[in-house]
């Protein structure tokens, strides 16, 4: 193959270049369509494409300070798409293979995206690195990505490619065969095959629900799946309508932002503005200002970005902004708190913010993206149950005296059409209406597994297809209200940790063995959680000790790009269950006492 | 903007480091950035756009991978602003 590479290196054609420098200003794509709209009634992702580039609409990319950078209509993606899967059939790979993508806010991420569907390969989205120092466990991460999924291919751009090099040299996978920028792969000649159309129960993508070094899980995405949730998307949750436009800062690695707002726009062909999630980070009032300018009705964000919008915003800012046009404030990907909700309500009414725009949804990964909404135009509705009644009979009674204690808990909504929601107890029996236990979801968008990993699967989808979400919750008037999730995920400023994956990288120190390593969270009374790590050490030297503790925050840092709290305590300290294995919820119980945060332990308690 | 030396801009971040520290540290060139001043991901941001800002550059993200120390940062940013004259 590297030989038809190099001899290949031909002058590109020259018509995509001179759409996109030439001399007149761009044009974002318009808001309105000539085209009657289709919500989400198609039967694969590429049916999808090739109706909405019948009409004028597509993606926009804008740049740090809010230029217009790079048009994509649908028109010009279904060409584009149909050219590059061309270039990836020289490869002659067979069909369903993988191919990685590091997946930079970019059109090319999606002109490849979309090209491996008409080639019929199964793309996935690689996260871009974030974190200062993180430089070995990025590939690493990667690495365990690429074996996981046994990718055929890896594509990044410029900037990132070199990552990928460095990730797939000690690649122990058989079938992989390239590596390289879409620039190069541009370079190679088109091979004309005729491709059989997808169908639906074929895999349409993988999606990377944790960076773990270890045992990263592919959820496998079929067709059928993805066009199910993207209908409910539509139709149930955002009930698309006349003069609807998103605007999106979310990362396409992460399922909300590929899912939620790069393909569920393209089947009810509506017009996307994009913000790199890196420009968004450091400015997030540029997001605002785009929704603003474009009149933009729809954007989604997790309760941390709006949480950066509120600290960035000045009295100047909000002057300037209108967003009166917002009428789906969609937020999801982690416990929403309702004084968040609240603040940001009250921080942007004066630039016209209607809360009752808000949606706070509930989703996750392995159910495509989302699960439930609550009415649209029905802003976020909470209720307060007793505290008490919550930690010891895991009841939910809405507080009626003042005075008790409460936690306020968010709507988030009923299930989308063909989905249904159930919560059990421990003993694995149905609960009724405001018992607390675990929720899990059945129906048309569930995955099929993980990727080659019958092990892991069998852990969550259980018997009837029911999907374990790991997050804990209860039902009232149909309505699904989430109480926190269990102990083996910590969520840090919107961000996935497992708790696994910092104990791993724990045991990975010469000092630490296995199994004396115990990672949880813990959150204080603003609802910020911080990730602690208790580790039994046999150190006697305060200066070793010391050494260690820096250590550990160094690499936990470089992985995660999360401060920590690292104890070392005595052996045997750390609780164990009758089969050895360590109680992460004894643990961190363990650590409050010995810390005295007991207030803490009651307020987090119902976590 | 005159010319600067790495020096300079190591001396200007230590500067402007001081109000991530905690308890009157004393930071210099070879302060670990992430065990030293703990900086998490919100500083991060903050940090970005005050040396973007400041120095009227763009840092890429796939270059602060290789970040730990107040003087790698110093690098990293004279090696922008070399290349972007």
């Amino acid at each position: 193959m590297s030989s038809t590479i190099t001899k290949l290196v031909t002058p590109l054609k020259e018509e995509a270049d001179s759409l996109l420098s030439a001399s007149k200003p761009l044009t974002a794509t318009p808001t309105t369509n000539r085209l009657i709209r289709r919500k989400a009634d198609f039967s694969t992702l590429i049916e999808a494409l090739e109706y909405a580039a019948q009409g004028e609409t597509g993606y926009n990319f804008y740049d740090s300070k809010g230029n217009l950078k790079s048009v994509i209509p649908y028109k010009f993606l279904r060409e584009r798409a149909l050219t590059v899967a061309k270039k990836l059939a020289g490869f002659g790979l067979p069909r369903h293979s993988r191919v990685a993508l590091i997946a930079d806010t970019t059109p090319a991420f999606v002109e490849l995206f979309f090209a491996c569907r008409y080639a019929g390969l199964v793309p996935f989205a690689m996260p871009v690195p974030v974190n200062l120092g993180s430089h070995a466990i990025y590939v690493q991460q990667l690495r365990g990505m690429l074996e996981s999924s046994q990718a055929s291919l890896a594509l990044a751009e410029l900037d990132f490619v070199g990552f990928l090099e460095e990730a797939t040299a000690g690649l122990r996978n058989a079938e992989f065969k390239w590596c390289g920028t879409p620039q190069q792969l541009e370079q190679l000649p088109e091979i004309d095959v005729e491709q059989s159309a997808n169908t639906p129960n074929e895999t349409a993508y993988l999606q990377f629900t944790s960076g773990s070094t270890r045992l990263p899980r592919g959820v496998v995405i079929t067709e059928r799946a993805l066009m199910s949730n993207l209908r409910g998307i539509v139709c149930d949750g955002l009930d698309i309508r006349e003069g609807d436009r998103c605007a999106s800062w979310l990362p396409f690695y992460h399922d909300m932002g590929l899912v939620g707002l790069v393909m569920a726009p393209l089947a009810a062909q509506l017009s996307v503005d994009y913000l790199a999630t890196r420009d968004f980070a450091i400015r997030p009032l540029q997001w605002l200002r785009l929704i603003s300018r474009n009149r933009c009705t729809i954007a989604f964000s997790q309760p941390f970005g709006l949480k950066l919008c509120m600290m960035r915003a000045r009295e100047s800012d909000l002057q300037e902004l209108d967003l009166s046009c917002w009428r789906a404030a969609g937020v999801g990907a982690e416990m929403i708190r309702i004084d968040v909700l609240k603040n940001f309500a009250a921080k942007f009414a004066s630039a016209g913010f209607n809360e009752s725009a808000f949606l706070p949804c509930y989703g996750l990964a392995e159910s495509t993206l989302a699960v439930s909404f609550p009415g649209v135009g029905q802003g976020a509705r909470s209720l307060c149950v007793d505290t008490k009644t919550l930690i010891e009979r895991k009841v939910a009674v809405q507080v009626q005296a003042d005075g008790r204690k409460f936690n306020e808990f968010v709507n988030c909504g009923r299930p989308l059409a063909e989905h249904k929601i159930k919560i059990i107890g421990e003993n694995g029996d149905e609960l009724p209406p405001m018992m607390v236990g675990s929720i899990l979801v059945k129906g048309s968008s569930v995955m099929t597994g993980y990727f080659n990993n019958s092990v892991e699967t069998a852990k969550v989808v259980k018997a009837g297809g029911w999907l374990d979400t790991g997050d804990i919750g209860f039902l009232h008037e149909g309505d699904l209200y989430v109480t926190g999730r269990r102990t083996d995920v910590i969520i840090v400023n919107g961000r996935n940790i497992r708790a696994q994956d910092v104990e791993e990288l724990a045991e990975q120190q010469p000092e630490v063995r296995t199994r004396e390593a115990s990672a949880f969270g813990i959150s204080d009374e603003n609802g910020s959680t911080s990730v602690v790590l208790v580790v039994e050490s046999r150190l006697s030297s305060a200066d070793d000790r010391q050494l260690l503790i820096n250590r550990l925050q160094q690499v936990i840092y470089m992985a995660f790009g999360v401060n920590c709290l690292v104890e070392l305590v005595h052996p045997h300290t750390l609780p164990r269950t009758s089969s050895g294995k360590l109680s992460r919820f004894a643990a961190r119980q363990g650590f409050l006492q010995r810390n005295n945060f007991e207030k803490l332990s009651s307020k987090t308690a119902v976590q | 903007m005159p010319e600067i030396t790495q020096a300079q801009i190591a001396e200007m971040l230590c500067e402007q480091l001081a109000s991530f520290a905690e308890n009157e540290m004393v930071i210099s060139a070879e302060t670990n950035l992430i065990t030293q001043l703990a900086i998490d991901s919100v500083k991060l941001l903050n940090l970005v756009m005050e040396i973007e800002d400041y120095f009227d550059i763009s840092v890429p993200l796939n270059t602060l991978v290789d970040v730990l120390t107040v003087q790698d940062l110093a690098n990293l940013i004279y090696k922008i602003k070399s290349a972007s004259k």
